[in-house]
């Protein structure tokens, strides 16, 4: 079934828009963490120069390097765009009806981190060989979290599609609130990880380990992994806000309507933001090795989100 | 609004309050904890007076808030807050993840147990029942995992909550004499184990249950 013309407008809005805030979400994390070092730091605008900055600068690619690494940020930005059109973030439906599946959602991150560490060991360098494996497995160890937390969603609003399961909880439609509670929680951990923030990760520190698949990238590639990044953050945090906290999101198509969703987004983001602003210059970083201690408290969570769904609480 | 599912909901987070209290860092925490649960208590019997016009529960409810949400939780605070043990490192033989998959494995043991089981009043509760049941096996979990004396102490009070639990529910009418039982029952418990608790700390300056094998004093 092919969308009509204003579902397509829509999306095409949403993903623009969230194209366009994205350097401001991560703006908005670096001004964030100067206020908190007490210094002065970079202004809200800063990303925007940086990647104005780099698009100018020449390309440089590992003489090892192979299709892959050359491909990847254009393919990690198109998935990105993807999922931008198929989150309800806007509106309670989601903009184009088939990308606005759970699973279709959760695999499409999949593919833009697998293409993310392919690159890493592309580059032909071990340090970003290193950062790759670390990549995948940080992915890997969220993964259990946000996919039991997001069936117990489903199985609680009877379907897989997200507009099902946003339109569900905003109208207190669920069979146990308990579970949706918990579900949500366990899904905000999940979603937290997959920010790149410490204790966890550091999406910004290319030059470390952690993020070692952009070690060797340059130039306009590189001001386009820095945007998919920020992307990416802006979008998980509205996969989270879309299902979980869907309250002000728009019912229909109306202009107003959307208009006053987006506006209801930017707060809520603003508000999530803040708060992971805050917990992630408080903490220390977690020693990877202790990391899944943590995520498998999360999957413990969900786990229990399940059981009280069977039990109906 | 209020509902049977409401009281099934809030039975649920006893189980996640009760889960902070296990995994919580310090006795202080734990308390705290422990007092956020009581409330959830008090406020599932407020509900249940409500829906099934009990007023032996409104009286319930109001012993248990002075007793349970603010009389122990001070008590532990004062007697627990200065038992620090440095050397204790790991409280619990359970890593949390492995702590919380039980709890709901219990949850599930307890569902499936409760399901035969015909209630005199609404069927609509028998999560809540399940829950109540799950919650005192949940006290004895932490008083066998925990190797912490005092988190020890809390488990026998997660047990309490839960056993309580399923009095107002199985027995809403019961005359108001059975609850200021059991709550001065908790009350003079959690005295006795923490003036026990003071006395090992003093003599053994440990609290660590492994500790305990000798006889000494």
């Amino acid at each position: 079934m092919l969308p009509d013309l204003p579902h397509l407008a829509l999306a095409g809005f949403q993903a623009t828009a969230l194209l366009a805030a994205a350097p401001l979400v991560s703006g908005f994390a670096r001004v964030m963490r100067a206020k908190m070092h007490n210094r002065q730091g970079p202004g809200l605008l800063q990303d925007y120069r940086d990647i104005v900055k780099l698009m100018q600068r020449q390309e440089v690619w590992p003489p090892d390097s192979g299709w892959v690494f050359k491909a990847m940020p254009m393919l990690v930005m198109a998935v990105l765009l993807v999922i931008a059109t198929g989150t309800p973030i806007f509106t309670l439906a989601p903009p184009i009806h088939v990308m606005g599946d759970l699973v279709l959602s959760i695999y499409l991150y999949a593919l833009a981190r697998f293409f993310l560490s392919l690159s890493g060991i592309d580059s032909g360098s071990s340090f970003a060989g290193i950062g790759a494996s670390r990549e995948l497995t940080v992915g890997v160890l969220v993964e259990p979290t946000m996919l039991l937390s997001l069936f117990v969603a489903a199985l609680l609003a009877g379907s897989t599609d997200e507009g099902a399961i946003a339109t569900a909880i905003a109208n207190g439609h669920m069979q146990s609130a308990g579970a949706a509670v918990l579900a949500g929680l366990a899904f905000a951990f999940g979603v937290y990880v997959e920010l790149g923030k410490l204790p966890y990760d550091m999406a910004e520190a290319e030059q470390e380990l952690q993020e070692g698949p952009l070690t060797e990238y340059s130039g306009p590639s590189l001001a386009l992994l820095k945007w998919a990044l920020a992307l990416k953050q802006t979008l998980v945090v509205g996969w989270f806000v879309g299902l979980f906290l869907p309250f002000g999101a728009s019912a229909d198509l109306s202009i107003d309507g959307v208009f006053n969703g987006a506006l209801a987004f930017a707060l809520k983001a603003l508000v999530i933001f803040a708060i992971v602003g805050v917990l992630s210059n408080a903490v220390a970083r977690v020693r990877f090795r202790f990391t899944p201690r943590h995520s498998w408290a999360g999957v413990g969570v969900a786990s229990l989100a399940f059981v009280f769904y069977l039990v109906g609480v | 609004m209020l509902s049977f599912a409401l009281v099934n909901t809030l039975a649920g987070f006893l189980i996640v309050t009760s889960q902070s209290v296990i995994l919580a860092k310090t006795s202080k925490s734990a308390a705290k904890f422990y007092s956020l649960q009581s409330l959830l208590l008090v406020l599932i019997f407020l509900v249940l007076a409500r829906l099934q016009g009990a007023h032996e529960l409104y009286l319930w409810s109001a012993t248990a808030f002075v007793t349970k949400v603010v009389l122990l939780p001070l008590v532990m605070l004062k007697f627990f807050g200065k038992l620090v043990d440095p050397n204790l490192e790991a409280e619990s033989i359970l890593p949390p993840a492995a702590s919380v998959a039980l709890s709901a494995a219990v949850v599930i043991l307890c569902f499936v147990v409760v399901l035969g089981v015909s209630l005199p009043g609404s069927a609509d509760i028998k999560p809540a029942l399940a829950i109540s049941l799950a919650h005192f096996f949940l006290g004895l979990v932490c008083i066998v995992t925990q190797r912490n004396i005092l988190k020890q102490v809390f488990g026998y009070c997660l047990m309490e909550n839960g056993s309580h639990l399923t009095l107002a529910l199985l027995a809403p009418n019961a005359p108001e004499l059975v609850e200021v039982g059991i709550a001065t029952d908790a009350i003079f418990a959690v005295v006795v184990m923490g003036v026990l608790g003071t006395q090992i700390f003093r003599q053994l300056n440990t609290l660590d249950a492994r500790a305990l094998t000798t006889l000494k004093g």
